[in-house]
This record gives C-alpha cells, sequence and structure tokens, in this order.
C-alpha cells in the first residue's frame, strides 16, 4: 500500500483503508490527497522524481523517520510524549558501532538493549513514580547527552564504524527500488498497525489516553500499560538510531538530533492528538511520507534551508488546522 | 526538601499562606545558596568577578526561563522560545553590526517590538485555531528558525561594545546584567501580575473552562502571555548577541535552550499543569544549574557530566515536588 501511494496517485489501498475512506474518515482522506499532491507536484518539477532510484532514495529517508514516529505515536496516545528518542536512538546506534568488533549480531542486540534499558527507565519512572513524561524523557534526553559526550572520549571510544551488516539493513538495497530498511519497517510497521487495533495492550492505550481515572477505577494496571508504552518506544527508537547509523556509516553525537521535532511533527501531521486516545499509525505513516516527500520537493526545486523551515512549519500548522476543524465539525 | 516541610508549617494563617506561595522559592533559593557557598569554597578569591561571569552568561537563558514560565503559568508550554532567541540574536547581530550605541540600542528596540508582535501573534493563532500550544508553538519553532536563517545565512553580525558593556557589565562590575534582569521583572511583570490581566494569567491556567465562566477573556489573556513572553524572548536574543558579540542562526541552539528552558521552569517551581508559580524562581533555577557544571569541575569531575547530573536533578525534583504537593492536597 505504501509505495502504491507513492508511485501514483490514483492509488489502491489496502482494504482497511478502504473502508475508512467510505466511512468518510476525513482526515485520511485529506492526508492522501496532500500526498498525491505533493508527489504529482514533484513529478511535474523533475521528471526523475518518478524514477526508481529517486523512489528509493525517498523510502530510505522515511523509514528510520516512520518508525521514530512510530514509537512517538504510541507514547502521544497514551496521553504522553517522549523527548528523548533523538538520543536514545544515538545512544542505540554508538552502542552498535562501538560493539561492532564483536560481530554485527551482538552489536545489533547490545544496541537495541540500550534501548529497552532507557525506556524502562523512563516508563518506569512516568508510570510508577507519576514524573510529569516532558519533565522525564527531556531529563532522560539530557542524562544521554552527558553520558555519550563523557563516553564519546572513554568507555564508547574507539572505533564507531559499523559492521557490514548494519550498513547493508542501513542503506542497502535488495532489488529495484526496495531497500532493506524498507523491509524492517514495513515488518514493525505492520506488526504496530496490527498490535493497535487488535490486541488487548493496543485498545489500553488507547484507554488510558482517553482518560486515565477511568482506566485505572476499571481496574487496568495503568503503570503497566504506561511502562510497555514507553519501553516499545525507545526499542523503535533505537531500531531508527541502528539504521540511521548504518546509512551513515559511522556515527557522532548529532546523528539523530535533527529527527526529534519531526517524529512529533509526523505523528501530528498524520492526526495522532497529543492529549491521547485518537489517531492512530497508518496516519503517522502518511505524515513521515508527506514530510519525506515535501523535504524531496524542496530540494528538486533548490529551495534554500531557511524557506524550507518557514514552509516546514506553515505546513505543519495548517494541517493541524484543517484536521483541529474536522474533529470540531464531526 | 526539609526546607520546604520547615517553610510548610503553619505559624499562623497568613504567615502559613505566605510559606506556602513561596516555599518552593525559598526552597530554591537555599539550594542556590548552598551551591554558591561551595563553589565559592572551591574557588581562591571568589568575588565580583565570578559574580558578573555567572550574570553574564546566564542572562539570556534567565530571560528565558521567564518566558516560559509565563506561558505555562497560562496552561501552555512554548516550544518556540528557543526559536525565538535565535531569531532574535540573529535581526539584532545583523543590524547592531558596525552601529554606535544609540543605534543598538535602537536595535534592540526594535527588535524586541517585533519578537513581542511574533510572540502575539503565536498566542492568537492558539486561541482562535483550538489547537494544543505544543503543536503549534512546534510549528512556529521551524517558521523562526527559517527566519533567522533568512536574516543571517552564516554566523556573524556583531554589535557595538559600549553596548556589551552596558548590558552585561564587565571586570568586577556585576550589577548591570542584574539590573537587565530586574527590569522586566519589576518594570513589566510586578505591575501585569496584580492587574485584572495577570490574574487572569493565572485563571486560565487554573482551569480554562472555571475562568472562562467567570468573565476571563481567553484570547485576551492567551494573547498578553504570549506576548510578554515573546517580549523576554528577544531580551533573551539581544543578551545572547550581546554576550557573544554576533548572531548565530543553528537550530541546534534553539533545540537546547528551549529543552533548558523547560527544565529551569519545573525546578523553579513552575508546575506544568498550569497556574502555579512564579518568574522569580526559575530564574534561581537558572543559576543553580549553571553551577552544577562548575562545581563538578572544581571537584575534579568531567564537566561533561554535569548534564547526567542536571538531568537526575530535574526528574527527582518533579518527583519529590509531585509526592509533596499530593500529600499536602490530600492532607488538608
Amino acid at each position: 500500500m505504501r509505495e502504491a501511494v507513492v508511485r501514483d496517485d490514483a492509488a489502491t489501498p489496502e482494504p482497511g483503508l478502504l473502508a475508512r475512506i467510505a466511512a468518510g474518515d476525513r482526515s485520511t482522506l485529506a492526508l492522501i490527497g496532500v500526498l498525491a499532491a505533493l508527489v504529482v507536484a514533484d513529478g511535474l518539477i523533475d521528471r526523475s522524481f518518478l524514477s526508481l532510484s529517486q523512489l528509493r532514495n525517498t523510502l530510505l529517508v522515511t523509514a528510520p523517520l516512520a518508525l521514530m514516529a512510530g514509537g512517538q505515536t504510541l507514547c502521544m496516545l497514551s496521553g504522553g510524549i517522549d523527548l528523548s528518542v533523538a538520543m536514545t536512538a544515538t545512544a542505540a546506534a554508538y552502542v552498535t558501532g562501538v560493539q561492532s568488533s564483536e560481530g554485527a549480531v551482538t552489536a545489533i542486540l547490545a544496541g537495541l538493549l540500550v534501548g529497552v534499558a532507557i525506556g524502562l527507565v523512563n516508563g518506569l519512572a512516568i508510570g510508577v513514580f507519576r514524573v510529569n513524561p516532558l519533565i522525564m524523557t527531556l531529563g532522560m534526553s539530557g542524562i544521554l547527552t552527558g553520558l555519550l559526550t563523557v563516553g564519546s572520549q572513554t568507555f564508547l571510544g574507539g572505533a564507531t564504524r559499523m559492521s557490514d551488516l548494519v550498513l547493508e539493513l542501513g542503506g542497502g538495497t535488495i532489488a529495484g527500488p526496495i531497500p532493506w530498511n524498507l523491509v524492517v519497517w514495513l515488518l514493525l510497521g505492520g506488526a504496530l498497525v496490527v498490535g493497535l487495533r487488535r490486541t488487548g495492550l493496543g485498545r489500553l492505550i488507547y484507554a488510558v489516553g482517553d482518560n486515565r481515572v477511568a482506566c485505572r477505577l476499571a481496574g487496568v494496571r495503568v503503570w503497566q500499560v504506561e511502562t510497555a508504552v514507553y519501553t516499545l518506544c525507545a526499542l523503535l527508537a533505537a531500531v531508527a538510531g541502528i539504521l540511521i547509523g548504518g546509512r551513515s556509516g559511522s556515527v557522532d553525537l548529532q546523528l539523530a538530533g535533527s529527527y526529534l521535532l519531526p517524529s512529533v511533527a509526523a505523528a501530528v501531521i498524520g492526526g495522532t492528538s497529543i492529549l491521547g486516545g485518537i489517531g492512530g499509525y497508518t496516519g503517522t505513516i502518511l505524515g513521515a511520507l508527506i514530510l519525506a516527500v515535501l523535504d524531496t520537493m524542496l530540494n528538486l526545486l533548490t529551495v534554500d534551508e531557511a524557506l524550507k523551515q518557514v514552509l516546514y512549519g506553515c505546513i505543519i500548522l495548517v494541517l493541524a488546522w484543517v484536521y483541529a476543524r474536522g474533529t470540531a465539525s464531526a | 526538601m526539609s526546607v520546604v516541610e520547615a517553610a510548610t508549617r503553619p505559624l499562623s494563617p497568613a504567615v502559613g499562606l505566605f510559606a506556602r506561595r513561596h516555599a518552593w522559592t525559598g526552597a530554591v533559593v537555599a539550594f542556590f545558596a548552598v551551591l554558591l557557598a561551595w563553589n565559592a569554597s572551591q574557588t581562591r578569591n571568589f568575588g565580583a568577578f565570578e559574580i558578573q561571569t555567572m550574570l553574564a552568561s546566564t542572562l539570556a537563558l534567565a530571560y528565558l526561563a521567564m518566558a516560559q514560565s509565563v506561558v505555562v503559568i497560562g496552561g501552555g508550554i512554548d516550544l518556540s522560545v528557543g526559536a525565538l532567541l535565535v531569531l532574535a540574536n540573529c535581526l539584532t547581530a545583523r543590524f547592531m553590526e558596525g552601529t554606535g550605541f544609540g543605534g543598538s540600542v535602537l536595535v534592540a528596540a526594535g527588535c524586541l517590538a517585533v519578537t513581542a508582535l511574533l510572540g502575539a501573534l503565536t498566542g492568537l493563532v492558539i486561541s482562535v485555531s483550538r489547537i494544543p500550544d505544543i503543536i503549534v508553538t512546534l510549528a512556529t519553532s521551524f517558521v523562526w528558525g527559517g527566519a533567522a536563517l533568512f536574516v543571517l545565512r552564516t554566523p556573524g553580525g556583531g554589535t557595538s561594545p559600549t553596548f556589551q558593556t552596558l548590558v552585561l557589565g564587565s571586570g568586577n562590575a556585576w550589577w548591570p546584567a542584574l539590573l537587565c534582569l530586574l527590569g522586566p521583572l519589576l518594570l513589566v511583570w510586578a505591575p501585569l501580575r496584580r492587574s485584572r490581566r495577570g490574574i487572569a494569567i493565572y485563571a486560565l491556567g487554573s482551569s480554562s473552562d472555571a475562568a472562562f465562566l467567570s468573565g476571563v477573556d481567553p484570547l485576551r489573556t492567551k494573547v498578553v502571555a504570549y506576548a510578554f513572553s515573546g517580549l523576554l524572548c528577544g531580551l533573551a536574543g539581544t543578551a545572547t548577541t550581546a554576550f557573544t558579540g554576533g548572531g548565530s542562526p543553528q537550530s541546534t541552539i534553539a533545540m537546547t535552550a528551549t529543552l533548558n528552558s523547560v527544565a529551569a521552569i519545573v525546578l523553579g517551581g513552575v508546575a506544568l499543569s498550569g497556574g502555579i508559580g512564579g518568574l522569580v524562581g526559575p530564574v534561581f533555577a537558572v543559576w543553580c544549574l549553571y553551577l552544577i557544571p562548575n562545581i563538578m569541575l572544581g571537584l575534579g569531575v568531567d564537566p561533561s557530566y554535569g548534564e547526567v547530573v542536571k538531568g537526575v536533578v530535574v526528574v527527582l525534583v518533579v518527583l519529590v515536588g509531585g509526592l509533596l504537593r499530593a500529600r499536602r492536597s490530600r492532607t488538608g
């Protein structure tokens, strides 16, 4: 479905999406419309945008962002936010890079383990000790920045070159326009969409975001749900970080910093409410694709960075406004 | 935290109320005093020069923490304060370059007008669109960052040295920076806080529905809060120009500054849920956050661990503060 949407605007979406469109889900429709318009505009500006290699480039950029935004979506659905995703991703990439001499699989596992550990601390502090999510993840971001700054000179020093497997996963191609990181994204993204819709935990995440007190009174162990949410979010961020590290080949402290605000933006554009309980991962995927295609378009137009950022901000604002009006009138 | 305990024990009703209201600020001031004494004991000949360095290098962040406080007290949160600081920094650095003292002051005044207007505009958009504050300011942070790049493509610009000395002081003269900091507090915030408009900001932050039903105009209140916040961001940008002698349009500066402002207000006793706190606590919190890495340097620890300690302190303060507030609301 994702390739279909990117390739041509007369998309043939999956049944779930089709049903939602038929049911008059205006925000999803609007998003697909915006995405289609952007793709057509890109194609008109430069014919080569619709070529396979350009498509591959767009997908290559989208996958890590969409994964990180997926974690962010989970947090936002439960009524929180995670401002430590960028540093979590950087930390995971760092550890993977340093451990790459131990073998690729060990290295990746070590990176993911770092993500899980960070997420557990966040989740337990937020769920059990009731620290405000904004502050907890902000504090965690600061703690990780300090540790990595010191660590890069001492215990995390040495080779930060990624192993071949990670390089292949982050930037390699399977066939034609399909990069390896798309496969990782499809697997995890699919699990996320299904998990949010069909599993008990998925429904509990929506319920906790909608009304925490009611959940507690109904016997939901809210702290377990929140711990799971932040752990999953950090795990997704770790995967994204390893993919980003694999694409760039080496790691530094600024590796994923530029992904933090876009990860929130993608979820917001996709219609996930920052207040919790409303939204889903399908919207976030569209949001991430819109951001990626928009980025490509502005690059094709050789727009300078200044105008790019202004446009970026305006688009977030306009889409959020359209979305707010849509829910208000519904 | 024993300071809070001692301060909250009611003596007589009026004193008890005063103490309870200012318990957090008192605790932060005490914490600052301890840190300052600690740092002073580490440094030989600790004196006016060290104080001047502290005041001058924290002036921008102190303004920014105040800017964030006003918005959070009014029930919002502003992720664009850092970007607005960078924009003001670039504006002043570009247009102050090559001017004399008078020109620099004129440019600073113009810049403050611009940022106050941008702040008011943000408040207006939030009120009219009913999009959550955090989303609108996320979007505007991109816009201001882009605008800053328009104004100043690469780090550069300049300012007049007289202006720098007047704002920050130099050598042992620590009072200019302190006066600059007290200016907006005494001239704008003190009257505002006692006025209808200021009380409306607190009311809106405590409960927007109750405030609306009591006749508070949410739109006007939001605009006033964000306009004042914008003005303070402009001051922060101008202070940055004075401190660094130039402008730099990097988005990482904006990001770090915003995150630091949120950490400072939380440490300074402003509740993120709105309606609670003041502007003095966050300023002391900024100074505390400045002293922590210095003290660690004095102890022979890598100051990069300062970030770690800052993060832990902020999280612990929120944790303990939350527990204390919860206990107080249960018992009283």
